[in-house]
């Protein structure tokens, strides 16, 4: 398998001037990802998961290390790449799921999910099919296209942002805890849909916090533990080492 | 001694009574051949008082009184009658300051000085004909600034007067200019041709004679000089017409095919009193005049604007742009700013003031890049640099559409950055006043775009318009309505409509939600991000309002104190700040 996306010493720190303080995030990450690999992102809240995301989407820009990502046409770092080829390369090759709906306001989850497929090179007609496909799989009832993504329900708007993502999905998909506000029967739905994505030969790194849902999901585990990577692995292996470190989590 | 024997032709010139002593005359003189050199462009002269009120024909007095002597035959017509009061005072006048004899025979004369027609009676090269001018300047009725006007003038720019014909025809199917209407005389100056019935504004046209108009008032002189081309302003599409009273004659001499006035009782007199007088005594030459009529431009009803509604052809009018976004060759830059310095000089005891102080960046076609600062950062007047409201004290500013990036438009005249706002660089102000004339329609508005552009097809125009207008959710039952009369929120719509009319590369978004509520705020922000999401323009938003940033653009830029202190993805800037000066911005827009 060919790496995708290769990052190194990623370390990340906040300075916040109005209160005279610096939190760090992220201390010397590194790894790599294969194309089709699915790494599941583990450790418990505040450990850095979300960060480590952010910094690879650069939505978050990384204090030091480099991030490398490989496509058909060769490799790039992310960390220096123009803001203009960084918004272009979000916008067709690399999605970002967040763990909230961003939605623009005033926007229904149709024209929002058929907004995300057209700038991924659909055509409006084929981008408005698979919109609807998508939210149909994720059980999005009919009445609710058209609506305001705003009064939208917590766990809709998760499922709605889901497809948004996933929809014609880009080669390389971060994910923030998916399925964090969604009922079982919901749930499964999302996860049935996230498992089709290796079918279509996208990779995915995701943040979970359900040990199941790695262990159904994820053909690779990162565990981080305050902005550390401790542990790397198959998720067998791994989540049955580090079991106390990620106990909290899967209760 | 009576008046008359004083005004008789035979007193000797150093007897005669003086209205223009001869440095005024030559004054005239040398302003009426400038006009006669640039033809149709109005050439300002020391105007002298007169012995007649101004209005009366103080301006055609003394181009007369300039270019005649003693040895000219006068005629001299009011309203196309030698015997009105006005008329008789004046030939009175001039045959007697002048010595010069005069004649009612148009044939007969060297120089006819009228007010309101052109004899009917064609007149040769051997003859000049004076018109008194109420109204020198077209542009005064849509244009009030003498600056503007000749600002106008000097860049040929007419297009507000088809603007304005645009409205009459919307409003009343018609072209409401009778008299003295606007025409371009060899396809180069407007001109105002004095209030001549349209009947006569064709003859204009290759004439043999030299024609001068004066204006005393406002102390203008232009002319049409022999055999120059002078055609009536009006739409490739909506034909001008002269007057015509169909199946009318004059009830005196029978006449059909001259410029006839009703009477009272709803009869038809000939307007020209003589050529009437002469076609009872049958002393006309028919076959000339018979090539004078202006029979191309007889009213057609079949031709004529009728029922202006307009039916779009759905949304496809104006869907999803096919315009591809023209880059320099070899970078991905529509609009490429450089090292952009403003400094406001210093006077009267206050220091200078470094608005901009450096600023670079580019924006590629499909991109949407925002400025983001506070009052006072030196946003706006950075946008002002690149508009050309401002001149900028240094930088850069290369646009891929104007000579493939490769000229500084910095560098450019002013009539050169005018006309780049005409179809490379469209602004939306924050201030819709500022962007539209609330005194005409909503579809004036875009029509005024269109035709400085070039637009010259009413209908085209119209539906271009109603396409623009129907895009931006304006309902097409108020296209013809007067935008003064429109909310906040649909002025500004009426603003974009107009700011994307001619398909600009390059748009500058000033503020363009500030000032409205937020309800109607959303609806334009939307409508927005709709527009730069369909087309391949390159778009540059200004605003202290990280929600529009947000909402608008894909990467920012931070101003403070005419720097650019942080730059970067919209999202990373508002969420991973790096400057003290962002991270307050960010905190404050958190309300």
């Amino acid at each position: 398998m060919t790496e995708i996306l290769r990052v190194e010493h990623l370390n990340k720190t906040f300075h916040l001037h109005a209160i005279d303080r610096t939190v760090v995030s992220l201390r010397d990450v590194s790894f790599t990802v294969r194309r089709g690999d699915h790494l599941a992102l583990a450790g418990s809240s505040g450990a850095g998961k979300s960060s480590l995301l952010r910094c690879l989407y650069r939505t978050y820009l990384p204090d030091s290390g480099t991030v490398r990502l490989t496509l058909a046409d060769g490799p790039r770092e992310l960390t220096t790449l123009s803001d203009r080829h960084m918004a272009r390369l979000r916008g067709r090759e690399f999605g970002y799921v967040s763990q909230f709906l961003q939605a623009p306001p005033r926007v229904g989850p149709l024209e929002l999910v058929t907004q995300a497929a057209r700038r991924r090179g659909l055509r409006h007609d084929p981008a408005v099919a698979v919109a609807k496909d998508s939210l149909t799989r994720l059980g999005i009832d009919e009445a609710l296209w058209d609506m305001d993504c705003a009064v939208l329900s917590g766990g809709e708007r998760q499922r709605v942002n889901l497809a948004a993502g996933t929809v014609s999905p880009p080669q390389l998909l971060l994910l923030d805890e998916p399925v964090s506000a969604l009922d079982p029967a919901n749930r499964e739905k999302a996860l049935a849909l996230i498992e089709t994505l290796r079918a279509q030969d996208v990779t995915v790194v995701a943040v979970y916090h359900d040990m199941q849902i790695i262990r159904r999901l994820a053909n690779r585990v990162l565990v981080l533990a305050d902005g550390r990577t401790i542990a790397e692995g198959n998720p067998t292996d791994v989540l049955g080492q580090h079991i106390d470190a990620l106990e909290e989590v899967s209760l | 001694m009576s008046i008359d024997d004083v005004l008789h032709s035979a007193v000797p010139p150093q007897d005669r009574p003086v209205v223009l002593d001869e440095q005024g005359q030559r004054e005239v003189r040398r302003a009426i051949l400038a006009a006669i050199a640039v033809p149709g462009h109005q050439v300002p002269f020391g105007s002298r008082e007169m012995p007649v009120a101004r209005g009366w024909g103080s301006g055609g007095l003394q181009v007369t009184v300039a270019i005649g002597g003693s040895q000219d035959r006068i005629k001299v017509i009011d309203q196309g009658d030698d015997q009105g009061v006005n008329a008789v005072n004046l030939r009175r006048l001039i045959a007697g300051t002048l010595g010069a004899e005069t004649t009612e025979d148009t044939r007969d004369c060297t120089i006819t000085q009228s007010r309101h027609r052109i004899p009917e009676q064609a007149m040769t090269d051997e003859q000049v004909l004076v018109l008194q001018v109420p109204v020198s300047e077209p542009l005064r009725p849509v244009e009030k600034s003498i600056a503007a006007c000749e600002r106008m003038h000097a860049e040929a720019d007419y297009s507000r007067i088809w603007v304005a014909m645009y409205e009459d025809l919307v409003t009343g199917g018609v072209v409401n200019a009778s008299s003295g209407y606007p025409v371009l005389v060899n396809d180069r100056y407007l001109m105002a041709p004095s209030p001549i019935p349209r009947w006569d504004v064709p003859r204009l046209d290759q004439g043999d004679r030299l024609t001068i108009l004066c204006h005393g008032r406002d102390k203008k002189v232009y002319a049409v000089p022999p055999h120059t081309s002078v055609r009536p302003i009006t739409f490739d599409d909506v034909p001008f017409e002269v007057e015509y009273a169909r199946d009318q004659r004059c009830i005196r001499c029978g006449s059909t095919d001259v410029y006839l006035v009703e009477t009272r009782e709803g009869t038809y007199l000939c307007s020209d009193v003589e050529w009437c007088a002469r076609v009872r005594t049958g002393d006309v030459d028919v076959a000339e005049h018979e090539r004078q009529i202006p029979r191309a431009y007889y009213p057609d009803p079949a031709k004529r604007v009728r029922g202006v509604g307009i039916r779009l052809q759905g949304r496809s009018a104006l869907g999803h742009s096919e315009h591809t976004g023209r880059t320099a060759p070899g970078e991905e830059w529509a609009l490429q700013v450089t090292d952009l310095v403003k400094v406001f000089p210093g006077r009267l005891g206050s220091s200078p003031v470094r608005a901009v102080t450096g600023v670079s960046f580019d924006v590629a076609p499909g991109e949407a890049l925002g400025v983001i600062g506070e009052s006072g950062s030196g946003k706006s007047t950075m946008m002002n640099c690149l508009i050309g409201n401002e001149r900028a004290t240094a930088g850069t500013v290369r646009l891929a559409a104007v000579d493939d990036g490769r000229t500084n438009v910095l560098d450019l005249d002013d009539a050169a950055r005018r006309r780049l706002r005409l179809d490379v660089m469209s602004v939306v102000h924050q201030d819709p006043a500022a962007g539209l004339d609330l005194r005409i329609s909503a579809g004036g508005n875009i029509a005024d775009r269109l035709t400085a552009a070039g637009w010259r097809s009413f209908w085209d125009i119209r539906q271009r318009a109603a396409a623009l207008l129907d895009r931006v959710e304006v309902p097409l039952h108020r296209m013809d309505d007067v935008v003064g009369q429109f909310s906040g929120g649909m002025r500004q719509r009426v603003q974009i409509a107009r700011a994307l009319a001619t398909d600009p590369e390059v748009l500058l978004l000033d503020e363009p939600t500030t000032g409205l509520d937020a309800s109607v705020a959303a609806g334009v922000l939307d409508l927005l991000r709709e527009l730069i999401a369909e087309r391949e323009i390159a778009v540059v938003v200004v605003s202290h309002d990280f929600q529009v940033i947000q909402a608008l653009t894909d990467r920012a830029l931070v101003m403070h104190r005419g720097a650019v202190i942080e730059q970067g993805l919209t999202d990373q800037l508002f969420a991973d700040p790096h400057h003290a000066y962002t991270q307050r911005l960010v905190a404050a827009a958190h309300v």
